[in-house]
């Protein structure tokens, strides 16, 4: 898995920021895609993608899923890393 | 309290003014009201009540009154700018001056409410200023100032109400996670991990409080440090758990927050343990834990009630079949295993949890409208005449007559309809074929057949466990469908499935 790579697509990078700065979050993929201002269904495909490179964690139930930030801590100051290397 | 206050308006009061500085609007009016009042020199005051050294500092370099410092009129001139700023504060209107030089200028006071920020001013014009550019250059100056103050307020909204709003959005969706099931198991351990989640924890201990005995039953335990874990029976009272049962509040400490799940009564406790960074819990996860509670609440009461009405359901189903069993005392029938073998067939044609269920029920209920088929017929050991065998056609429906009072059972009322219906739509009631016929239906067809072959009945000689099989195979795709009697198949080359049956068939015997 290279972080650094998937942080430069944009629908990528918007999600891991939200949750990055949301720790505590557990949100839907509507919820996500409100909080980033991206199309709904680009944001499902891409939140899969995340929970396959597992930085992202999906709880799922017969209604809906819920996507959660990695508990990696190792992980998780890479991503800070990575993130205050590329501007907003 | 004072001093935050201070410094909220002091952090105010510093964005205002770098909000003015980069105004292109305010740069514009300078512009074009510079060109009518020329030469003119600008700056923008950012206290309320600025000193003498203030205004020489700022005004300084740009004015020759007041460059050259040592000069007499220097002082002169920077505290007739200081009478203007104290007029325009007062008044919280535009104040106009004239320098010691004969120099004109004015000062215009930056307000919200009835506080003063700070300044814009100028000087060193030559002429007087006339009262029509003072006063656009109040009115627009007044826009701008308001436009600023507004965004400002604008970006502290969304940074107060963002955090708030993503939060709320979290307990929304952990409520919609949890009431998606009514299984306690599954629902425990589930609010355990999304507890972890949202505090960044490690453990999390999930106790329900048997009142009688006034002890908390460790129900679930999730460490997701991969520890082992113990569950551990706590007495009310004790520990960081107990005592959040005993006095229906929160307990906090650096390494655990025990919240309490409080219905009308307190019915357990949700604990968790060691953040993932290790911090110490705070206030802020005391509040969260508290809402996260009061949602696993009203789950686990759903959940508890689920299981009380299936209770009570199963409980009348059972009821009902040893009534109808005593109809035909000779036929001992292993409901048990045919609940089984039935609930293995619908996981493997990949049911969901509610189709299941309805198979269960139907297991047990399908033949309840036997009760209607007089007791000469249902044990005549002889071949059925045509009128015989029009009564016993008439079962299923009677059966959906008995049970279709009970609401809970709407489900299973098609199971138990179509049951007798072939593949081939050579069955009754409605001779419905292949698709027609519900997958339940289809199921317990061969459940059925199953029955009649194994269990003892008057007009037939028992089969073995083998020959039923190998019968049900032949018939696939005339009297049974072939994808059902693939999952039959599969459920009966399941070890436990056989065993359970034969025990319960043979062991009975």
């Amino acid at each position: 898995m290279d972080t650094g790579k998937i942080l430069k697509k944009p629908i990528h990078m918007a999600i891991i920021r939200f949750f990055h700065e949301n720790q505590a979050s557990i949100d839907t993929p509507r919820g996500i895609a409100t909080w980033i201002g991206e199309d709904r269904s680009k944001v499902k495909a891409v939140l899969e993608d995340l929970v396959k490179q597992k930085i992202l964690t999906a709880h799922r139930a017969a209604s809906t899923t819920g996507y959660s930030y990695t508990r990696d801590m190792e992980l998780v100051s890479k991503i800070e890393k990575l993130l205050k290397s590329y501007k907003r | 309290m004072a001093d935050m206050e201070e410094n909220r308006e002091q952090t105010y009061q510093a964005e205002l003014f770098d909000k003015l500085r980069k105004s292109m609007n305010l740069k514009r009016e300078e512009d074009c009201i510079g060109c009518l009042i020329k030469p003119a020199l600008w700056w923008m005051v950012e206290h309320p009540d600025p000193k003498v050294t203030d205004i020489e500092r700022l005004v300084g370099d740009g004015c020759p009154c007041l460059k050259n410092r040592k000069h007499k009129n220097a002082s002169v001139c920077a505290h007739t700018i200081i009478d203007s700023i104290n007029r325009a504060f007062q008044t919280k209107k535009l104040s106009k001056f004239i320098c010691v030089n004969g120099l004109h200028g004015f000062v215009y006071p930056i307000t919200q409410g009835d506080k003063v920020y700070g300044y814009i001013g100028t000087c060193y014009t030559k002429t007087d200023v006339s009262s029509e550019i003072l006063d656009v250059f109040s009115a627009f100056t007044d826009t701008i100032v308001r436009e600023a103050q507004k965004e400002l307020e604008l970006s502290k909204l969304y940074e107060t109400l963002r955090p708030r709003a993503i939060a709320l959005s979290t307990v929304h969706t952990v409520h919609r996670l949890i009431s998606s099931t009514l299984d306690l198991n599954e629902l425990l351990p589930r609010i355990a991990r999304l507890s972890l989640q949202i505090l960044r924890a490690n453990r999390c201990s999930i106790k329900l409080v048997d009142a009688k005995r006034k002890i908390l039953i460790p129900k679930t335990t999730v460490d997701l440090r991969e520890k082992k874990t113990r569950l551990k029976k706590v007495k009310v009272g004790k520990w960081a758990p107990g005592k959040a049962v005993k006095f229906g509040r929160p307990i906090r400490g650096d390494n655990y927050l025990a919240t309490p799940l409080i219905d009308e009564d307190v019915i357990g406790v949700i604990t968790i343990y060691d953040k993932i960074d290790n911090k110490p819990f705070s206030s802020f996860d005391q509040e969260i834990m508290s809402t996260l509670a009061e949602q696993a609440v009203i789950a686990i009461k759903n959940a508890q009630l689920y299981k009380e009405q299936e209770k009570l359901t199963m409980g009348s189903i059972k009821s009902l079949a040893k009534v109808l069993d005593t109809r035909a005392p000779g036929a001992y029938v292993p409901r048990a295993s045919f609940v089984k073998i039935s609930v293995v067939m619908g996981q493997e044609s990949r049911m969901d949890a509610e189709e299941i269920k309805s198979l269960e029920y139907a297991a047990i209920l399908h033949d309840a409208g036997e009760i209607v088929v007089p007791d000469e017929v249902l044990t005549k050991p002889t071949k059925l005449t045509g009128k015989e065998y029009a009564m016993v056609k008439e079962h299923p429906a009677a059966g959906v007559e008995i049970i279709k009072h009970m609401k809970a059972l709407k489900s299973v009322l098609p199971i138990i309809l179509y049951h007798h219906e072939n593949y081939d739509g050579t069955g009754y009631p409605k001779g419905l074929k292949k698709d027609q016929i519900p997958l339940g239906a289809r199921i317990m067809a061969i459940v059925s057949a199953l029955e009649s072959m194994i269990t003892k009945r008057p007009y037939r000689l028992v089969r073995t466990i083998d020959e039923a099989i190998e019968e049900i195979e032949r018939n696939s795709g005339t009297q049974f469908d072939p994808k059902v009697v693939t999952a039959f198949l599969k459920t009966m080359s399941r070890k436990e499935i056989r065993s359970m049956l034969e025990k319960e068939l043979y062991g009975h015997r």
